[in-house]
């Protein structure tokens, strides 16, 4: 029986690990398998390494890490379907979760973004990366390894931006560029370039990538571009009315307890309507600048059915019917009711968009302002 | 004859649970010597093989391990764990049916009438 040496189990260790065989486990395991065949089968005085090396190379087909490999395989099989069945599971619950958080934001039901940040937490955190694990398996070189994961980070990227654009979260648009940066220029062309080399799935790759690019491309059109010079000058008019509401008020402050209940009601209107809107409690004079976008759609009917708004609308009827009672009599003095939010038919108009609500608002505060302390414009 | 060794592969590890019923504790080279003296040599597990089934069934929970120091090297002695055992019970008789299932299938039945 022959003895083996410390220095010859080291450098069989050394070997060994060299070959490829990094987990500890089964580079102690395979060591003392080799030095139990040495023992048992070499002659005393035998050429070691020779016959070492002849060992070894019955061990293996190619190459020695293949053992570490199809150990590697049967641990990670073993959570395979596991993992399958949390990535099915979570891809269907984040489907639900943002279809519903679509319906709730247009109907501004509360909980929207709830919904919103679920869908995209889940599909972000949990679908993704067990999608990414799964996949790795099967890509069999860099190129498609590459291609799987630049494709998951750009997914990521584009769930993630369409989160922070609907929440008004900063750094929505830097995410968003990044995101379209990394589909045209790595995810698209690695699955473009890879897929049209293969025969039978040519057609197929050609579509798909004229449907990405084409989807991808109307999405950083909506997102680039910018409102019409219409919406942009009504901006600017909107913004004119607050400057003026502005001066008027230093000119002269209105001790009038009810005056100043109904400015700071109207105050509290806009400032939730544009909460809603943009994220920003008042529009920056900078807004063009700053890439701020305040869309003309239809807001008032859903925005008034939202617990807040609604308390407040109900509020400032309530204190603007009591203004106007108190001036009786002096129909001069009293707030115009007509063609004004608070004139409850107009509401369901479909011109009733955020800005046009912003003006009135801002126009009844306008009116407000300008009526002097005590009661100089009833006196005419 | 040596058997294939994609015939051994779906066997593995039935022989290898069994194998440590039977002797309460062994390491990888023990198990390779044991399997080829008990089937005078027709059955090779080969380490390829043999050392990623130990370590997948350690993984499930089925083997627990000791290590003993030869020397300078590490040996790693493998045992049944409680639920190994039970599982061990299990695999070997759905074996047993699967034999006679193939003898039925390819034919082979002894002719006992």
């Amino acid at each position: 029986m022959y003895q083996l040496s410390d220095e010859q189990v080291d450098y069989i260790l050394n070997d060994i690990s060299a070959r490829g065989i990094k987990m500890e486990d089964l580079q102690d395991n395979l060591l003392d398998h080799v030095c139990c065949i040495i023992e048992q089968n070499l002659e005393d005085g035998g050429a070691f390494e020779a016959f070492y090396q002849s060992t070894i190379a019955r061990f293996y087909k190619k190459d020695l890490a293949e053992i570490e490999e199809e150990t590697q395989l049967l641990l990670t099989f073993k959570n395979y379907y596991a993992m399958r069945k949390v990535m099915i599971r979570a891809g269907v619950v984040s489907v639900c979760a943002f279809a519903l958080g679509s319906l709730f934001k247009i109907m501004y039901w509360p909980g929207a973004s709830v919904l919103f940040t679920l869908a995209i937490g889940i599909f972000s955190f949990i679908f993704m990366p067990l999608l990414f694990l799964l996949k790795r398996r099967e890509a069999s070189n860099t190129q498609e390894r590459l291609l799987l994961a630049s494709g998951v980070l750009a997914g990521i990227g584009y769930a993630v931006s369409t989160l922070f654009h609907v929440q008004h979260w900063p750094g929505a648009r830097i995410m968003w560029f990044v995101t379209l940066i990394l589909a045209f220029f790595v995810a698209i062309p690695l699955y473009f370039f890879g897929g049209i080399r293969k025969p039978g799935q040519r057609t197929n790759t050609i579509v798909i990538s004229v449907v990405m690019v084409g989807v991808l491309g109307v999405q950083f059109l909506l997102t680039a571009l910018r409102p019409s010079t219409q919406t942009t000058g009504r901006i600017y008019a909107y913004l004119q009315t607050e400057d003026m509401l502005e001066k008027l008020r230093h000119q002269q402050h209105n001790n009038d307890k009810l005056v100043q209940d109904i400015q700071a009601t109207c105050e509290a209107l806009k400032q939730e309507l544009l909460q809603t809107e943009i994220g920003l409690r008042e529009i920056p004079g900078d807004f063009e600048a700053q890439n701020i976008r305040l869309n003309e759609r239809y807001v008032a009917n859903g925005f008034f059915t939202m617990e807040r708004p609604g308390q407040l609308l109900k509020q400032l009827k309530q204190q603007v019917a009591a203004y106007n009672a108190s001036k009786a009599g002096m129909p001069d003095s009293q707030l115009p009711v007509k063609n004004s939010i608070l004139d409850d038919h107009f509401l369901d108009k479909d011109f009733c968009s955020s800005l046009y609500v912003l003006n009135n608002i801002a126009q009844l505060q306008v009116f407000l302002a300008q009526i002097p302390p005590g009661d100089a414009a009833t006196v005419r | 004859m040596v058997y294939s060794s994609e015939l051994v592969k779906g066997t593995l590890k039935t022989i290898v649970m069994k194998l440590l019923t039977d002797n309460k504790k062994m390491y990888g080279y023990e198990i390779t010597q044991r399997v080829k003296e008990l089937t005078a040599d027709k059955i090779q597990i080969t380490e390829g093989a043999l050392y990623p089934t130990l370590h997948a069934l350690e993984a499930e929970g089925l083997l627990t391990t000791q290590t003993e120091y030869i020397g300078k090297r590490v040996r790693k002695y493998y045992s049944l764990s409680p639920t190994g055992k039970t599982r061990t019970k299990e695999r070997v008789s759905e074996m047993a049916d699967f034999i006679n299932t193939m003898i039925f299938l390819l034919d082979l039945k002894p002719k006992t009438a």
